[in-house]
């Protein structure tokens, strides 16, 4: 028997500060996990129809690890589902007056009301699956539409299986109206709806216009009624309480939940309990637990209550430790799957995200006091995944947060928060206005009060159904069509029937390249086949988002989104004032990389024939190392600040990113607009893809969102962003730009992770270095970028001795993930990544 | 006169330097040096000469090279490829043929216009910092003619210079490029001449004169606006109490209120294997970084030297304590 050896850690890594013994012990409780005895679980409820079901896979065709699952996921959720009483007037009513009443009677009548040991706020379980409402003869023709041979759920997964790429009408990632109920309460979006509802013709009101609005008018009583049991709750255990400090805080509760959220917010307290119910119930609302459902300018619409309340004495601690309760309130949002995998169902950021600081109107900064107390809290309860900050920088930026920001990134294995550059992001928005006429929405008087979602993708705030994420489109596909005229270029083969396709053409017939004359043909037939993929995801997606608008309306996020009520239309139907639906290019140093290889080894030096390269992919490069080496280290590369290359880099944006501007959903009318953001898919669909022109073996990683490929980057951190900012547009020429001279062509955001050695940081005249290197940033880069600050000897530490990391956070495309819980090959690609070490 | 076009061989251009000078820099390594210190960092700065490195890990062993060199001088081996250097006449064609980049070329040439574009890039980065571009090496004053051209044009580009010296060449030669510099930083490694001579193979006479030449420039001519004093700190070299002191009392003696930085480099082994690519023995192939407590002695002994503290920095990698 051996005495097991446990060393202590060699790497000190963040740990919070500064908690109080109530928020310890709830952060504490939190991390217990399945040993909690108090959880968020997903809860199932049926409208008790033999037809019923409850999981909509639709949100989830975007995660292709769920896939072999979706059959049991339904049928699960299905089994476990407790029976609602239903309304005898229920099924005479139209689909989304069936959603709002079934999801409020589960809310508010069947749900548990739980506030746990200390706790400052209410609102716990909400992650619900609740009945898809439908009649049996709408589940038929729903379920035709997906599982039929032709439906979405086999060509979604034909289109991934072929190395496309994905898509889906997913939920989430959105930016709701909370400000509006902040300010103004529930009771004022009641009043507009039933004033917009008595101005219905008699016609509408019967059809489908008045059961919308009746849906959401009973939607909008929602947070409410559900806030009233809350209050008597707390009073409950008010009464009970022996300790008085802890008694008073319950009767206050219970007060504060008897205005808000319907009432509007008086004080700090009443606002962040506003903020919560009325958030959980939009994850409640599409039975979906949280991913990208993000605050918006958390510091300015919050600040107002703030200051009053710290006028009336609130002690700005107290007002600390409401935030807290907030933070771990979000983090319960992972509790949905918590008995699901090896870490209490915490798998990656889900991406609550909030913005700090920032432009607002005439240039000016809008840096205020909440937004360093909400820096003190992200500091002092760091590491913990949600809810995700995003801090605005811009050339005005104060010199006390840029400090502030620096000081933050040394102290954390990392940056604890995303930074979001406003002059670039600003000029994409405007771009985003004039791409798709609504110059009157989105314009230089309110483009500076845009804000991010999930990650870093940039959208107007409470009137767009962003959906950031629903269309991630593999732009390598397109140089394997081009190289082959068309075809796969290995035929695909079923993983569990064995049975392999029939060479088959999908693509554009732009024939055999070993013809091609020259490099601009190849171009041409390069550009012909991306139009292709892009036509091709577009038809995709179009048909889970008609399944969606026709299934799947969700009342009470219409009515947190401008445009839904005036238009009496939900927002899964087109509602908001803005629509957009973004495809998230995948693969682009790759794809760029293969192009230049291509041109490199075929048609400038003539190293080989064509046919002799397409040839080396089939083979995956087996028996050609020597013209893979070649590949790999002689053919020029983006991320290298080499302007021949960085054009081509520019062809390839401008091209895929024009042609995606052409389309729109048909059953919805949401406009189709660029973005780049890799989630993980770069790294699963690199075993899809076969072997790339760049030198790229199958299953070696693609590349990460606008990132240079692994290890291209030779000439150094600036090179990299300036390669970066390159290719999004740079500056204009003409000193005008879409704002304050820049250019951006990928308004959803483009990710851009960049890993540094900690030495960068090692005191305060390297501080002030790095925080020039930000400022270079903000002139030269991209949008978005996320620090990673990581010393591959910890990591290989973490590695060998994972119990002493178990907090240790990694950034990758700007989505968190505990190192520990991720898989060996992505532990090894993070230590593999080249380290900036700045000399 | 400047010279219209002169080029410079150099080995190449670190973008994002955060440790030649303030703020964020680019540094130019010149190729070629008339000191040969021991404990020298950059081995491949030493030879004026086109130089070839074989680096293992990228090898995929092709046989590429070897069957191109015309001179027959490269034979793989089980320990490796081996360059037989009395023979390579530096041709460059195993580097070019080389499909892996395993075979790199030391030395490149490079003309002030290409040189310019280059650092012209990161511009934006100086700026921001109060950084520019430093001169370095190897040693810059050895290439005087390029020296002067490309300082010349990036004083016209409004980017602040920097020169890093080790002190050893002509008065004129200072003369031709301090009026475009905006500091310098200068290597004062030993104040023994006998060590001096013996470490770097040459005394310390020219350059004790040269540096108060600079002196005099700086406060005659007003360049350089800033002089910075590097010294590092080689066990059983440079690093005793005795040179320490030393150096901290001549600078006091005979450069007091000029200069605003003396920074006591940590040695650091990170050129080991670069040693090893040039098949060259380093003597300080086994030799520890210091420890911590090691550093802030000599820190202590620096600051109670005369010159003044709060202008002493101890820098560099210290061992992990573990």
């Amino acid at each position: 028997m051996t005495t097991p050896v446990i060393e202590k850690p060699r790497y000190a890594i963040k740990s919070p500060s500064n908690l109080s013994s109530r928020i310890q012990w709830l952060r504490d409780y939190y991390f217990q996990g399945v040993a909690r005895s108090w959880n968020n679980e997903f809860t199932s409820w049926t409208s008790g129809t033999t037809w019923d079901f409850q999981y909509n896979e639709l949100s989830f065709y975007i995660v292709p690890e769920t896939y072999s699952f979706l059959q049991t996921f339904r049928s699960a959720f299905k089994q476990v589902a407790r029976p609602v009483v239903l309304d005898p007037e229920f099924w005479k009513w139209t689909l989304p007056e069936r959603r709002a009443w079934f999801n409020r009677e589960v809310l508010v009548k069947y749900l548990p009301k739980e506030i746990l040991p200390g706790d400052l706020l209410a609102g716990a379980r909400f992650n619900i699956q609740t009945s898809a409402c439908l009649t049996e003869k709408e589940t038929k023709e729903r379920d035709r539409q997906v599982y039929g041979s032709m439906g979405a759920r086999a060509a979604m997964l034909w289109f991934h299986n072929h190395g496309f790429g994905n898509a889906g009408a997913t939920s989430g990632h959105i930016i709701p109206d909370y400000g509006r109920i902040i300010r103004d309460g529930w009771k004022s979006v009641h009043a507009e709806l039933e004033q917009a509802y008595a101005a219905l013709s008699p016609i509408d009101r019967r059809g489908k216009k008045g059961g919308q609005m009746r849906a959401m008018l009973t939607a909008a009583t929602l947070a409410r009624d559900l806030a009233a049991e809350y209050s008597k709750e707390c009073a409950r255990l008010a009464q009970a309480e022996p300790e008085p400090l802890r008694k008073s805080e319950l009767l206050q509760m219970a007060d504060n939940l008897t205005r808000v959220p319907w009432e509007p917010a008086r004080n700090f307290w009443e606002a962040v309990q506003s903020l919560w119910l009325t958030h959980m119930l939009v994850m409640a609302d599409e039975n979906y637990p949280g991913p990208g459902v993000s605050f918006g300018r958390l510091d300015q619409y919050l600040l107002p209550v703030w200051d009053k309340s710290i006028q009336d004495g609130m002690d700005p601690e107290f007002g600390k430790e409401l935030l807290k309760c907030f933070w771990l309130h979000c983090n319960t949002a992972y509790d949905g799957m918590i008995r699901t995998g090896g870490n209490q169902g915490i798998t990656a950021g889900y991406g609550q995200l909030f913005n700090l600081s920032g432009l607002g109107p005439e240039g000016r900064d809008m840096t205020n006091a909440l937004t360093y107390i909400l820096l003190d809290v992200i500091d002092e309860m760091s590491p913990i995944l949600e809810p995700k900050p995003n801090v605005r920088l811009h050339r005005a930026s104060p010199e006390k947060l840029l400090d502030r920001v620096v000081e933050m990134i040394a102290s954390s294995q990392g940056s604890p928060f995303l930074l979001n550059f406003d002059e670039r992001a600003m000029a994409g928005m405007m771009l985003e206005a004039r791409r798709s006429g609504v110059t009157n929405f989105i314009n230089e008087n309110n483009v500076f009060d845009y804000a991010s979602v999930g990650c870093l993708e940039n959208t107007m705030v409470g009137n767009d159904r962003s959906g950031t994420v629903d269309a991630n489109l593999n732009l390598l596909k397109a140089v394997e069509l081009t190289l082959t005229g068309g075809y796969d270029l290995l035929p695909f083969t079923d993983g569990i029937t064995g049975k392999t396709d029939k060479p088959q053409r999908w693509g554009e017939p732009t024939g055999d390249p070993a013809q091609f004359a020259t490099w601009e043909q190849f171009w041409q037939a390069y550009a012909a086949q991306t139009r292709h993929i892009i036509r091709r995801i577009v038809e995709l997606y179009e048909r889970s988002e008609s399944i969606r608008a026709k299934y799947a309306p969700t009342p009470y996020v219409s009515c947190l989104v401008r445009g839904c009520a005036q238009k009496a239309l939900d927002i899964n139907e087109g509602g908001s004032e803005l629509g957009y639906v973004t495809i998230e290019a995948v693969t682009y140093a790759t794809t760029v990389d293969s192009l230049l290889a291509v041109k490199y080894l075929v048609y400038d030096e003539k190293v080989c024939t064509l046919a002799e390269l397409v040839q080396a992919l089939k083979d995956n490069w087996e028996g050609h190392a020597v013209l893979q080496a070649r590949a790999q280290h002689k053919a020029p590369k983006y991320g290298r600040d080499d302007d021949n290359a960085d054009l081509l880099a520019c062809q390839v944006m401008e091209l895929w990113t024009d042609e995606t501007w052409k389309y729109k959903t048909r059953s919805t009318g949401r406009q189709f607009r660029p973005g780049m953001l890799s989630w993980n898919y770069w790294v699963a669909d690199s075993f899809i893809l076969p072997a790339s022109p760049d030198g790229r073996p199958r299953g070696k990683f693609l590349s990460n969102a606008l990132c240079p490929s692994n290890g291209a980057d030779i000439n150094g951190p600036t090179a990299n962003v300036n390669s970066v900012g390159k290719v999004l547009g740079g500056k204009a020429v003409d000193g005008k730009g879409d704002w304050a001279g820049y250019l951006n062509v990928l308004p959803n955001g483009g990710s851009h992770t960049m890993t540094f050695n900690p030495s960068i940081l090692r005191d305060p005249e390297h501080r002030e270095k790095f925080k020039a290197f930000l400022k270079g940033y903000i002139e030269n880069g991209g949008s978005a970028l996320q620090v990673n600050l990581i010393d591959a000897g910890l990591l290989r530490d973490a590695q060998q001795h994972p119990e002493n990391y178990r907090h240790l956070l990694v950034r990758v495309t700007g989505y968190n993930a505990y190192f520990t819980s991720i898989g060996r090959e992505l532990q090894n690609e993070i230590i593999a990544r080249e380290s900036h070490n700045m000399r | 006169m400047i010279n219209s076009s002169p080029q410079g061989f150099l080995l190449h251009l670190q973008r994002l330097s955060t440790e030649d000078g303030p703020g964020l820099r680019t540094t130019v390594f010149f190729k070629g040096c008339p000191l040969h210190c021991a404990w020298c960092h950059n081995p491949e700065s030493l030879s004026t000469r086109l130089q070839t490195q074989w680096f293992s890990v990228r090898c995929i062993a092709c046989h590429t090279c070897v069957q191109t060199c015309p001179n027959g001088c490269l034979t793989m081996t089980a320990s490796g490829l081996q360059i037989d250097r009395e023979r390579c006449e530096a041709c460059g064609k195993c580097v070019q043929v080389c499909p892996s980049g395993a075979l790199e070329a030391l030395g490149t040439t490079m003309k002030v216009d290409q040189a310019l574009a280059e650092l012209l890039k990161d511009q934006v980065y100086y700026e921001k910092s109060g950084g520019g571009v430093t001169l370095s090496g190897g040693e810059p004053t050895f290439q005087p003619d390029f020296a002067e051209a490309l300082l010349c044009s990036l004083r016209e580009q409004g980017i602040s210079t920097a020169l890093d010296t080790c002190g050893l060449c002509s008065i004129h030669t200072l003369d031709r490029l301090l009026p475009y510099t905006d500091l310098v930083l200068f290597d004062l490694k030993l104040l023994d001449p006998l060590l001096h001579q013996q470490f770097t193979g040459v005394s310390n006479a020219t350059i004790l004169e040269n540096l108060k030449h600079i002196r005099d420039s700086l406060h005659n001519q007003g360049h350089p606006a800033s002089l910075w004093i590097r010294t590092p700190l080689i066990p059983g070299a440079t690093l005793s109490d005795e040179n320490l002191s030393a150096i901290g009392r001549y600078l006091a003696d005979n450069l007091h209120g000029t200069v605003s930085r003396w920074e006591l480099c940590s040695f650091n082994n990170l050129c080991r294997d670069q040693y090893i690519r040039l098949g060259l023995e380093w003597s300080y192939a086994k030799t520890p970084l210091l420890s911590r407590e090691e550093l802030a002695h000599c820190e202590q002994i620096a600051k109670a030297s005369g010159f003044s503290p709060q202008h002493i920095l101890a820098t560099g990698a210290t061992r992990l304590d573990l």
